[in-house]
């Protein structure tokens, strides 16, 4: 017998397409196991009503903000964040040209780096993510400061070549 | 995305309108610290991982386009965060040694006023035996299940959030709420704890 399985959640949270609701509710209306899983799970559910309610912001959460992203402004050059931005991956545009030698030159080491680490994956998939790391040549700070790189080897690869790269004030 | 009601906000901010992004996160302060709080149990811990998702939306602001909907990145920043905040805690009680025990009601928060305290005691135990079950998950697990059922996101924004397709995430969410119906049962062991 082919039970609902992952369907009967999908059902209980109203997520299943028409046609395939109107099968789980025939297959439920013939099935005592399934019913009696539906029951247990619609009860579990229903007992997370009488959790306390989330944790709330505190009268200062918004002045320690505040304060923080003001820290954060203070440290990139051209003022308000927004244009902060804006101003900085303006610069990096600009800069884009000039800089087309070293950048084809780190980007040669990138490669490099990445088939090092991920020398088991070599093809088409590894020069698309060569070509993704360039992207992000143009926009280190941005990418370490959201924090979003996937596993170690490519932090590794990124403050490598953080090391290299140009930067204002820099040698 | 005109059906985004944040992306007018997103977009001024982008233009370096700083109103725009005071009016986001005073929209979204109170769901992002609740969020947060799902993943670590001091309040004041989960205000400041709140205040680093802000951080973190105000640094990448330049890369979010209106294809995503805000609230979903928004959700995907903050899982990301907290699921490193875990990494963190842990890598770091794996050194030091345990150093707080998850299971007891938060005593403090029980005292304040509302329900009676019976059923403050039962909405705490309630709590901990939910945490204890969640730190058992696999992390996708624990993100998919609190997002749809603590945070009412739909299968599609937390595959969003998630970046994956909604078929895992109706996997991802199934696989925890049997897990979770299980420890919540009022017979589960972990409900039976601190019951006299």
């Amino acid at each position: 017998v082919s039970h609902l399985g992952e369907d009967l959640t999908a059902l209980l949270d109203g997520a299943l397409p028409p046609a395939r609701r109107a099968e789980a509710e025939a297959h439920l209306a013939g099935c005592d196991a399934c019913r009696a899983e539906r029951d247990r799970l619609a009860a579990a559910l229903a007992r997370l009503g009488a959790l306390p309610p989330p944790a709330e912001p505190s009268p200062w959460f918004a002045t320690r903000l505040e304060a923080r992203l003001a820290e954060l402004e203070a440290t990139l050059p051209g003022g308000a964040p927004a244009a902060g931005r804006t101003g900085l991956l303006g610069r990096l545009s600009a800069w884009r040209w000039r800089l087309a030698l070293p950048v084809a030159a780190l980007g040669a080491a990138a490669g490099l780096a990445l088939f090092t680490v991920r020398h088991q994956r070599a093809g088409r998939a590894d020069e698309l993510a060569v070509a993704a790391q360039l992207e992000l040549l143009e926009d280190l700070e941005t990418v370490r400061a959201a924090g979003d790189l996937a596993d170690a080897d490519e932090v590794a690869v990124v403050a490598a070549l953080d090391e290299l790269l140009p930067r204002e004030g820099r040698p | 995305m005109s059906q985004d009601p944040d992306a007018a906000l997103m977009l001024a901010f982008q233009g370096g309108d700083r109103a725009a992004f005071r009016t986001l996160y005073q929209r979204y302060a109170r769901a992002m610290v609740g969020y947060c709080h799902r993943y670590v149990k001091d309040a004041a811990r989960a205000e400041e991982l709140a205040q680093d998702v802000f951080l973190k939306v105000h640094a990448s602001a330049a890369r979010w386009t209106p294809s995503a909907r805000f609230k979903t990145w928004l959700y995907r920043v903050a899982t990301n965060h907290c699921l490193n905040e875990l990494r963190r805690a842990e890598h770091q009680a794996r050194q030091d040694g345990p150093l707080d025990e998850e299971g007891s009601p938060d005593l403090d928060a029980l005292a304040s006023g509302g329900p009676s305290p019976h059923q403050e005691l039962e909405a705490g135990r309630l709590e901990a035996a939910l945490r204890r079950v969640l730190a058992s998950l696999p992390e996708s697990q624990r993100a998919a299940f609190v997002l749809c059922r603590l945070e009412g996101l739909s299968y599609e924004e937390i595959a969003g959030a998630l970046e994956t397709s909604v078929a895992a995430v109706k996997s991802l969410i199934h696989r925890a709420t049997v897990t979770v119906a299980a420890a919540l049962d009022p017979a589960a062991p972990d409900l039976q704890e601190g019951r006299t």
